[in-house]
């Protein structure tokens, strides 16, 4: 930073420090945005580009206001009295008066008095944080940034790290995170018990718990590719793609209401959760996965615009009134939704922060922003058939046909209508008896027509191209104030200066190609990294959206480089990363306490344990109803029903964007599901007392108590034998002596159904049951 | 009061929290770090859980400690309430420069007097129409800004800017913010409650909604008319157990429960789930009283009056007595999402009506709070998303005027018997000392303690703000 600066301009380097960091602060929360919005129109390079530059000053770096414009320098750092730029906020002089149609605000202009008396700190201008503003015409020094910042840089295969525990490690992750350890005077964890890793892998893969028989039948296998062959038979469930849609689905922020202000329902947004259940069933190849997603239905063979769901069932903002600049700002609110999710969701980039300034902390300009933008706006909703083409086409002539017979009908009594010589309304009274069997005939045949005509096929809301033009940077986001051109390509950052725009339509189908290229140094760490998160409650990067400069860094960052890598050289198979990271030795730990490893790393982020967690809501809901025998298990389809009258995996029930349409809404927000306005980066965890509230009160709780109280009593073998049955359906494991002395107790001799209703709905609220060892 | 023992074991609680958070900070850990996981009500690195609905501290010394809006959707008219215009009539049908400005249907009708008479009221000798005869006798505690004005003028995005700061339903609301900036005083209720008789105003669940902050902050919302305890929090009562039914069940739950906590020697969310039982099964009793107004005086029911506002004005003075930091009340008499909208039509008829059905209501909450000693520390802010051209629509309407309007406030810091700002001669638009609604928010939020700037949310890469990047405090009206 120092050698380019000294380069660039040597003279702001002399006399001025560097600032600290709240001089940053302040600087980026006060200063910067106020030059931005009352100067930078007249005084920036924006304007200088457009022509438009007053006094030759620019005021949107140090270095132009030092030199100043026409009347010399405007700026001296420390010396308010002296700087030409107080003199014209205060309006002390009638020519320089500035801005010139209303003077700022009083604590406007005290924003910039105390920052011209502290010295006129400007990040990046001297060396200091962040390290990414750069001089000239360029806001960023590009090269700098592609060689410092590790999401960036190439991502790079190293070889295993040697650990001195050669015994330990199962997997090549286990080298990784045993070195680590290892240099940090740690051990792992031992293994899990044998019935805890079994319930872990279940409700890991498939979000449900394993059966007494399936418990059973693990503790009896020896072998040694027992854990292997169940690791097997869950990524082969349907119940998989379940679980596992679920979690993309918070990354798709996926609702089935448009969420404007009204919410509207969309009807057909089921299949493209359904569309995500299937692609992970068939372990879609993640490169597919998301191209199919940008760009599905402008794909040359085989077309699946299904996947264009994830950008399609987004919010779509509107206004109620049909004012312009609130119609401008729903395009705009819109849009931003579009970015956001693509480049949070596959890139690990808040390219949104870049809508109306450039992002103040990654290398990512607002032309960038409507780069992708542009790829947006040359879109539109649409419906598309999802059926053969036969059935489409059976349905239109049938329609066709029944449109047809109307417009006979109509023509027959009109032609009628004129011969008689009476109104169309009377018309029918003053036909002759032939005439009207005519017209009944008919209308027999319109209404045969119409019982005959085969139902509406099936459509999926997707998106279509729209045209192919490039839009422009909206100053300070406002699209009504258009600025420069700003060619649809890929950020500057990742693709270069001279990445090639796109210029096929709304650009889709080339966006997704450089999202999906293998040089791409972010998709394969993005999606490896949620896959981790997912499976450990914390992400190798604890910021699984953000890989940016404010977004944390890797805790084994040659551990996400490796698994990235080898992602995109096994074909980007899912898969076999979770069956890479769940044969681990890493995976496989026990999630025990250790008081002196809590103590060094509370933590975890070496990973000498598994992370405890809970379960998600949705797989807590479904295990409820999985160990009392209820659970509907069918894999896909709409909601039939809202919740509290269903009995299918909460994946299936109808949710809205704004969280107030259905039944489900409140139900999922109280156990921590996120809102669906934006994408979602994890889930937090709260513990508040209307969870329980729910657990002892719910008709829902109340419900599945009354079914398990009932199937415990019916169970033979007398009260330790209906006890085990049911401790293993639900936690997996046997009852220990007390717990029966517990339950002896509480029951008494001669318990009544009433009794055994109110004490499954204690084993049902137990802690054991939602949380995930 | 009721909860009084447990708030004090709460508040120890608390502070032994807070001592543990500065243990932390000083042992270098992050401020930010815990500060977040605090709000979460995440596993502090140390163990027990901390409420998101935790009393936190404000930035400076707070002027108000709770917030009562009283929301009028729709865009009840300033000049036919309380921004007297006698200019009106003696241009009435005239369309002068001033006033030729672009409204939302764009009807190009002359001025149209008030229909209302107005009066001089109080100490301050303001003048108020003749529809707020009630809220009318307490204008010397009440600080009216004349100069409001914001950015559209349709009701979705007028609503929604007024209650988010923004015009799409996607950021937190103003009480999620002020329950995530300042917790509450209670953890038997929702830190925010929103009420509404019969509609909810347009937007609805967004107006009260938490967006990306954590889903504690978000307000439950309360239909006065059926006014059950149940529809704030949900599934507080047993169907079938009595209470020692319950209280049998829970000990047995909390024996299994402590048992694994034994097997675990240590797990945050199972030491912070026990506490959050014990407090769910209290709530279950405490909670019902805080609905039932049966036990006010004869003398309070009769100050308040019988309409659903009014009982919605009780409701809100006795959540706020309770702890509750914020509560909203929007105002309809119907089925209509944007009451006050009945202005398009018929001035007359919509304003007298509506303003009959909340003005008792509002004034008895302003004399009551004072009554208590607790008008000081609340604040009491009463408006709409916009105003009402004095332009005339159609015979006797008005059409939606977005460049001036009128909104007041009460009570906790702000001045007493005071108008601040103006609107031109004849009340179309702000002209003097004008206030935007990021302004408003940021005044309100600086009576509550907060300074509007560093209230944030780091989400989707960005420090988010109730006032985006604007807003400036109105100093001109506080005391």
């Amino acid at each position: 930073m120092l050698s380019a600066l000294g380069q660039v301009a040597p003279v702001i380097a002399e006399g001025i420090p560097a600032p600290v960091p709240e001089q940053v602060e302040f600087f980026e929360n006060k200063v910067r945005p106020l030059l931005a919005e009352q100067c930078y129109g007249c005084h920036s390079a924006e304007a200088e580009a457009k022509g438009k530059l007053k006094a030759g000053l620019r005021m949107d770096s140090l270095a132009g206001l030092l030199k100043g414009g026409d009347s010399g320098a405007s700026l001296v750092p420390g010396d308010p009295a002296k700087s030409l730029i107080m003199e014209a906020v205060n309006y002390g002089n009638e020519d320089m008066a500035m801005p010139p149609k209303a003077k700022l605000a009083e604590d406007q202009i005290r924003i910039l008095t105390e920052w011209v008396k502290m010295g006129a700190p400007w990040p990046g201008a001297v060396a200091g944080p962040p390290a990414v503003q750069a001089h000239g015409a360029e806001p960023y020094d590009w090269a700098k940034i592609r060689s410092s910042h590790w999401a960036f840089k190439p991502i790079i295969k190293a070889p295993l790290p040697e650990a001195s525990g050669k015994t330990w490690p199962r997997s090549e992750i286990d080298h990784f995170v045993l070195a680590r350890l290892e240099a940090a005077g740690l051990l792992p964890n031992p293994p899990a018990e044998k019935h805890l890793l079994l319930r872990r892998a279940y409700l890991d893969l498939i979000g449900l718990p394993p059966s007494p028989e399936q418990i059973a039948a693990f503790l009896a296998d020896d072998s040694p590719d027992a854990f292997a062959k169940v690791v097997e038979t869950l990524l082969a469930s349907g119940h998989y793609g379940e679980r596992w849609a679920r979690h993309w689905l918070d990354v798709a922020r996926y609702s089935e209401a448009h969420g404007g202000f009204g919410d509207k329902p969309l009807p057909h947004t089921w299949r493209f959760r359904d569309w995500v259940v299937r692609s992970f069933n068939a372990n879609l190849p993640y490169d597919q996965f998301l191209t199919s997603q940008i760009a599905g239905d402008l794909l040359v063979e085989n077309p699946d615009p299904a996947g264009t769901g994830f950008f399609a069932v987004g919010p779509t903002y509107v206004g109620d009134g049909g004012d312009p600049e609130a119609q401008a700002q729903a395009e705009a609110e819109t849009l931003a939704d579009r970015v956001d999710t693509f480049s949070r969701g596959l890139l690990g980039l808040t390219v949104a922060c870049a809508r109306c300034h450039d992002h103040k902390f990654d290398p990512i300009t607002t032309k960038d922003y409507y780069a992708i933008a542009g790829v947006f706006r040359n879109t539109r909703l649409e419906e598309f058939p999802a059926a053969p083409l036969a059935e489409v086409e059976a349905f239109k002539a049938s329609q066709e046909g029944i449109r047809g017979q109307e417009k006979r009908i109509k023509e027959f009594l009109a032609a009628a209508a004129e011969r008689l010589g009476t109104g169309k309304k009377e018309v029918e009274k003053s036909l002759s008896e032939p005439e009207g069997k005519t017209l009944a005939g008919l209308r027999a045949d319109l209404e045969s027509r119409k019982k005959s005509a085969p139902p509406m096929y099936p459509v999926v809301h997707g998106l279509s191209d729209s045209g192919s033009a490039d839009m422009p940077v909206a100053l300070r986001g406002d699209l009504r104030k258009p600025g420069e051109i700003a060619p649809r390509r890929f950020l500057e950052i990742v693709a270069g200066k001279d990445a090639p725009p796109y210029t096929k339509g709304s650009g889709r189908l080339e966006l997704a190609r450089s999202v999906t290229v293998p040089d791409n140094p972010l998709t394969a760490r993005v999606i490896v990294n949620r896959v981790w998160g997912w499976h450990f409650g914390e992400a190798l990067v604890r910021t699984p959206s953000n890989f940016g400069l404010l977004g944390e860094k890797p805790t084994h960052p040659e551990l996400l480089d490796w698994l990235a890598a080898d992602f995109m050289e096994h074909g980007w198979s899912l898969k076999r990363l979770h069956r890479q990271i769940l044969l681990s030795a890493t995976w496989q730990q026990s999630s025990h306490f250790d008081k002196e490893k809590f103590s060094r790393d509370g933590d975890n982020r070496l990973l000498w344990r598994m992370n405890p967690g809970k379960l998600a809501v949705e797989a807590w809901r479904d295990t409820l109803l999985a160990v009392t025998g209820e659970l509907d298990p069918a894999i896909g389809g709409p909601a039939a029903d809202e919740i509290w009258n269903s009995k299918r995996r909460t994946i299936y029930v109808s949710t809205s964007r704004t969280g107030e349409v259905y039944q489900a809404d409140q139900f999922l927000r109280l156990f921590d599901a996120p809102a669906a306005v934006s994408s979602t980066e994890k889930r937090v965890t709260s513990t508040v007392p209307q969870q329980y509230l729910f657990m002892m009160n719910s008709p829902f709780m109340r419900g599945r108590a009354q079914v398990l109280g009932d199937r415990m009593r019916a169970l033979p073998g007398g009260l330790p034998e209906q006890l085990r049955e049911t401790y293993l359906r639900l936690y997996s494991r046997p009852p220990e002596p007390a717990e029966l002395q517990l339950a002896s107790g509480w029951l008494g001799s001669t318990p009544g159904p009433a009794r055994w209703h109110d004490y499954a709905q204690v084993l049902l609220s137990a802690h054991e049951l939602i949380q995930v060892q | 009061m009721k909860f009084l023992q447990h708030e004090l074991a709460y508040r120890r609680a608390t502070q032994q929290q807070l001592t543990r958070r500065e243990a932390l900070y000083k042992m270098g850990a992050g401020m930010g770090a815990i500060g977040l996981a605090a709000m979460l009500g995440e596993r502090a690195p140390a163990g027990e859980l901390i409420s998101p609905l935790a009393p936190k501290q404000p930035h400076f010394a707070p002027r108000a400690k709770r917030l009562i809006q009283l929301f009028m959707p729709g865009g009840p008219s300033q000049v036919d309430t309380f921004d007297y215009k006698p200019m009106l009539a003696k241009h009435a049908g005239e369309r002068p420069a001033s006033v030729d400005r672009k409204t939302l249907r764009n009807t190009k009708m002359g001025l149209m007097p008030s229909p209302f008479g107005f009066k001089q009221y109080g100490q301050c000798g303001k003048w108020v129409s003749d529809i707020f005869p009630e809220t009318a006798r307490c204008v010397d505690d009440i600080s009216f800004i004349h100069s409001m004005h914001t950015d559209i003028p349709e009701h979705a995005g007028g609503i929604l800017m007024s209650n988010l700061g923004a015009l799409q339903p996607n950021r937190p609301s103003l009480g999620a913010w002020l329950t995530y900036g300042l917790g509450a005083d209670t953890q038997n209720l929702p830190g925010f409650v929103a009420m509404s008789p019969r509609a909810q105003p347009r937007g609805r669940g967004a107006n009260w909604g938490n967006a990306f902050l954590p889903g504690a902050y978000a307000g439950a919302y309360v239909n006065i008319q059926e006014m059950k305890p149940d529809a704030v929090i949900q599934d507080l009562k047993s169907a079938g157990l009595s209470r020692t039914q319950q209280r049998e069940q829970l000990d047995l739950l909390t024996k299994i429960n402590q048992m694994q906590l034994a097997r675990l020697q240590q797990d945050q969310n199972l030491e912070a789930g026990i506490q959050a039982m014990e407090m769910a099964f209290r709530m279950q009793f405490s909670v019902p009283e805080v609905f039932d107004v049966s036990k006010e005086s004869d003398e309070t029911r009769k100050l308040y009056g019988d309409t659903e506002f009014a009982k919605g004005c009780l409701i809100a003075r006795r959540l706020i007595e309770e702890g509750v930091r914020v509560v909203q009340l929007s105002h309809s008499i119907d089925g209509y999402d944007i009451a006050w909208d009945t202005g398009h039509g018929d001035i007359i008829g919509g304003h007298a009506t509506l303003a009959k059905a909340c003005d008792q209501g509002i004034a008895a909450l302003l004399t009551d709070l004072k009554g208590r000693g607790l008008l000081d520390e609340t604040l009491v802010v009463w408006g709409g998303e916009f105003g009402r051209a004095p332009t005339s629509e159609g015979e006797k309407g008005r059409d939606h005027d977005h460049y001036g309007y009128t909104v007041w406030m009460a009570g906790g810091g702000v001045k007493k018997g005071f108008s601040y700002g103006a609107t031109d001669e004849f009340g179309c638009s702000a002209v003097e000392n004008r206030v935007h609604v990021h302004d408003l928010n940021a005044t309100i939020l600086h009576l509550m303690g907060l300074n509007h700037e560093k209230l944030t949310y780091r989400f989707s890469g960005r420090d988010y703000r109730l006032t985006d990047v604007h807003g400036h405090v109105v100093h001109g009206i506080i005391a």
